[in-house]
């Protein structure tokens, strides 16, 4: 067959002009030495991953480099990435990346990824692959930069959408691709004009999707390769809807998709351990708690005034300084402060004044000092972190505080003081961009987020690859609180602790509570009974259980058909 | 390559280009950089710029590059170079740059009668293969510009010589018949007439693949106006697999050897 074949014709008219000129001509040693670099940089063989020998000092594991070779050789580069969570999907991405980059095959790369990932995706480009990987913060950057990491609300929007159509990209990648199920999106319809000569479409949660989202997603990356639109609505019409149930389905989409589950990979993960531990208030607190359990603050049964009721008891369960905080806060806001404080807040103020010792923190440093080891403590409040932190050094612990808004050298600086001096970390937020601690495998939960995934999010934190103990959880609540109906009616029956990393992770997603914390709210603060509260809170408890069987039996089924 | 490969490269790298090796230990070494290696390499064009403003006394930088980081003892503190590290590729790439064009005399020391040296033109390539993969070919050609001799592996035998970039006392040069225009035309020929033996089942392969998804495209597209995202498609498909090869040269130039020398 006949093969394009192109001759560099540059070099032939350097060489004539020496020729003229009579020079100046070049070293022999580092002519012979320029010989020797090239020779190395060759790479002789189609087959096989170069990447590896280029980052001496990352240690990928095995799943993820058969990942990564399988996507370069058999799937030619177009390929949803869709491991379940925690297995190192951006491993993965960045270990094909940076072995087209060797092979010199991929230069323009455009990264689409949530807003609050774009640094994480920087930071770990950069640091574990030497990718000068770029976060588009200027407009120039998409013209002078390679490798460019953005979020597609911003990529998508003018002057920056013309600019990116502009761009020669040789590989796209979109992290959260499940993001992409509705091609009738703008999100969607940005990243199918855009052309992949190689793309990577990153998600943990591709095969719970119904079949039309596989189907968009799969177009996106390979049109064509499950027929048309309207073919495939005849094909699988009403009669399918998960993907499991298609034999042929399956396999058409596993030639373009790599899904790497926990069981199969053969990591030992460790063990969670859970110890609730109850605590009684003092006096003092109980008083406090109670009188913000009344404390209306508008005069009007309101929803907002339900939810500050229960947010002043989340923060009484924690410390004085959290609900001494927003109750300051309350106080600037207010159109008559004078008045406010006097008939509202002095009564308040006062209960404050009183408490002498905060029961959990005193519980806290007790076991802190009976692990004797590394611990990280979580509370949702800032000023129940400063106070922590106060009252551990008054006993002469040190700790390091940690908070979602650190720029990331301050995290990086935070994580290694706490790894290398300091044995107790306090942190207020364990979100998406937080650091990795597995050196660390107690956790104490200083008060519980109304949101399961927060503190999924939290755990995953500590249990991760890379662990090596069994992580122990220590979740503090306050009897006869509100915490204790959280942890006792919902947390403990979906048995939300034992968990495995990710786990949770599908079954929400796959109900569709995306505003759980708003519902538990709505449960706690407007059932008219305690007993209307528990039936509520069990409905949502066999809910969450109901989706676990599902997804049980969807596995095993998996499983038994390939 | 290895660490110590790297090592031993480095240093000649250095050395070739008249910076000072302050210190050479196992496991790391320390180098004062001259003013041009610095302005090549530490990336600070602000500084140069305002020392030549201002004329002040040029300060150019040390550096403490570890190649071994559990020989290097553990209160150095210098840049762990490996391979696949940005120092080395940009190293890499500096010593590329400062290496393009040679010319070259062999030095026979033959005494005092008179030796003619025969004109070569010598050629470093690489050959890339790339369809949705790629690899690559080293080859290194000389063409005898009197003869019109084709010689592989020149480089190699080169190297084996005793070569000068002066000429040599009582050594001469002969004209070359062919001009190294026509020299550079010969050699490309050649490579592409050797490329024809080559084992092309990679192309085939790859343009199968292509042809494959494009009739998918079809597909996808049977039920809907082929619009710009059809095209748009159409030519990433064409970038993703299209089979092709292209040669590059790495350096070369101009040789004059002895007769019997190859």
């Amino acid at each position: 067959m006949k093969i394009n074949v192109d001759f560099d014709s540059q070099w032939e008219e350097g060489l004539l002009q020496k020729i003229q000129n009579d020079g100046p001509w070049d070293n022999w040693e580092l002519f012979k030495l320029a010989v020797n670099v090239e020779k190395h940089m060759v790479v002789p063989d189609f087959e096989g991953l170069q990447a590896p020998k280029h980052l001496p000092q990352l240690k990928p594991l095995p799943h993820q480099l058969e990942a990564a070779r399988e996507v370069v050789e058999n799937m030619h580069g177009k390929a949803i990435l869709g491991d379940e969570v925690g297995l190192g999907k951006t491993i993965e991405a960045g270990l094909i990346l940076k072995e087209y980059m060797i092979r010199g095959l991929v230069k323009k790369v455009l990264i689409l990824v949530p807003a609050s990932l774009v640094s994480q995706w920087a930071y770990e480009l950069n640091s574990k692959f030497h990718i000068p990987a770029v976060p588009q913060r200027k407009e120039y950057v998409w013209e002078a930069c390679d490798v460019v990491i953005s979020s597609i609300d911003t990529a998508k929007k003018q002057p920056h959408r013309d600019i990116i159509y502009k761009q020669q990209y040789d590989l796209i990648i979109v992290d959260e691709a499940h993001k992409l199920k509705n091609n009738k999106t703008k999100n969607y319809e940005f990243v199918q004009s855009l052309k992949k000569k190689f793309c990577l479409l990153l998600t943990a949660t591709p095969i719970q999707n119904r079949v039309d989202e596989i189907f968009h997603l799969v177009s996106l990356l390979k049109p064509g390769h499950l027929g048309n639109a309207s073919l495939f609505a005849e094909k699988f019409k009403g009669k399918k809807r998960n993907m499991n149930e298609d034999q042929r389905l399956k396999e058409l989409v596993n030639k373009v998709m790599i899904r790497n589950r926990r069981a199969d990979t053969g990591i030992e993960w460790t063990k969670r351990h859970v110890e609730t531990i109850l605590i009684d208030f003092t006096e003092e607190e109980q008083q406090l708690y109670n009188a913000v359990s009344a404390f209306k603050p508008h005069n009007s049964d309101s929803i907002g005034s339900a939810f500050s009721t229960l947010t002043l008891q989340r923060e009484a369960c924690s410390s004085r300084e959290a609900v001494y905080y927003t109750l300051k806060k309350m106080l600037q806001k207010t159109e008559n402060p004078e008045v406010f404080y006097e008939t509202k807040l002095k009564p308040l103020f006062s209960l404050i004044d009183a408490i002498q010792v905060n029961s959990k923190a005193e519980k806290a440093l007790e076991l802190i000092k009976k692990i004797d080891d590394k611990v990280i403590i979580f509370t949702e409040y800032r000023a129940s972190q400063m106070y922590l932190q106060w009252f551990l050094k008054q006993e002469g612990i040190s700790s390091v505080p940690f908070r979602g808004g650190f720029k990331r050298g301050k995290k990086d600086w935070m994580k290694d003081l706490f790894e290398k001096q300091f044995q107790v970390l306090i942190a207020t937020e364990a979100g998406g961009e937080g650091i990795n601690l597995q050196f660390c495998h107690h956790l104490i939960n200083f008060d519980l987020p109304w949101n399961p995934m927060r503190l999924e999010q939290r755990i995953g934190r500590v249990h991760r690859l890379g662990q090596e103990h069994d992580v122990m959880i220590y979740n503090f609540a306050t009897k006869g609180t509100v915490e204790e109906h959280i942890l006792k009616l919902l947390y403990e029956k979906i048995q939300l602790f034992e968990r495995v990393v990710g786990e949770l992770d599908d079954i929400l997603t796959r109900l569709d509570i995306g505003k759980i914390e708003e519902y538990l709210v709505d449960v706690v603060g407007h059932s008219r009974t305690e007993g209307e509260m528990k039936i509520k809170m069990e409905n949502l408890a066999s809910m969450i259980s109901f989706a676990q069987d599902i997804k049980k039996g969807e596995m095993d089924a998996a499983s038994g058909n390939s | 390559m290895q660490q110590a490969e790297i090592h031993n490269y480095l240093q000649r790298y250095f050395q070739s280009n008249d910076c000072q090796i302050l210190e050479d230990k196992p496991g790391y070494f320390m180098v004062h950089l001259t003013i041009d290696q610095d302005k090549l390499l530490m990336n600070r064009p602000f500084y140069w710029h305002y020392l030549e403003k201002t004329g002040g006394e040029p300060n150019p930088a040390k550096l403490t590059i570890i190649t071994d980081p559990d020989r290097a003892p553990d209160d150095i503190k210098g840049e762990f170079i490996h391979f696949g590290s940005p120092r080395l590729r940009q190293i890499f790439e500096a010593n590329k740059q400062l290496a393009s064009y040679i010319r070259l005399f062999e030095d026979k020391s033959a005494g005092m009668t008179q030796n003619p040296l025969y004109p070569w033109l010598g050629l470093n390539v690489k050959v890339s293969f790339q369809c949705n993969r790629k690899k690559d070919v080293f080859l290194s050609l000389g063409l005898n510009l009197i003869s019109g001799q084709i010689q592989e592996e020149f480089h190699d035998k080169v190297t084996a010589l005793n070569v000068t970039p002066k000429i040599p006392d009582y050594s001469f040069t002969l004209s070359p018949l062919i001009m190294p225009k026509s020299g550079m035309l010969r050699l490309d020929r050649h490579i592409r007439s050797s490329l024809a033996f080559e084992d092309h089942t990679w192309a085939e392969e790859a343009y199968t693949r292509w042809q494959n998804d494009l009739q998918l495209l079809e597909t996808f597209y049977e039920d809907q106006e082929k619009g710009e995202s059809y095209e748009t498609e159409k030519e990433a498909l064409r970038e993703q697999y299209e089979p092709r090869i292209s040669i590059r040269v790495i350096n070369g130039g101009l040789f004059y050897l002895s007769e019997t020398a190859i």
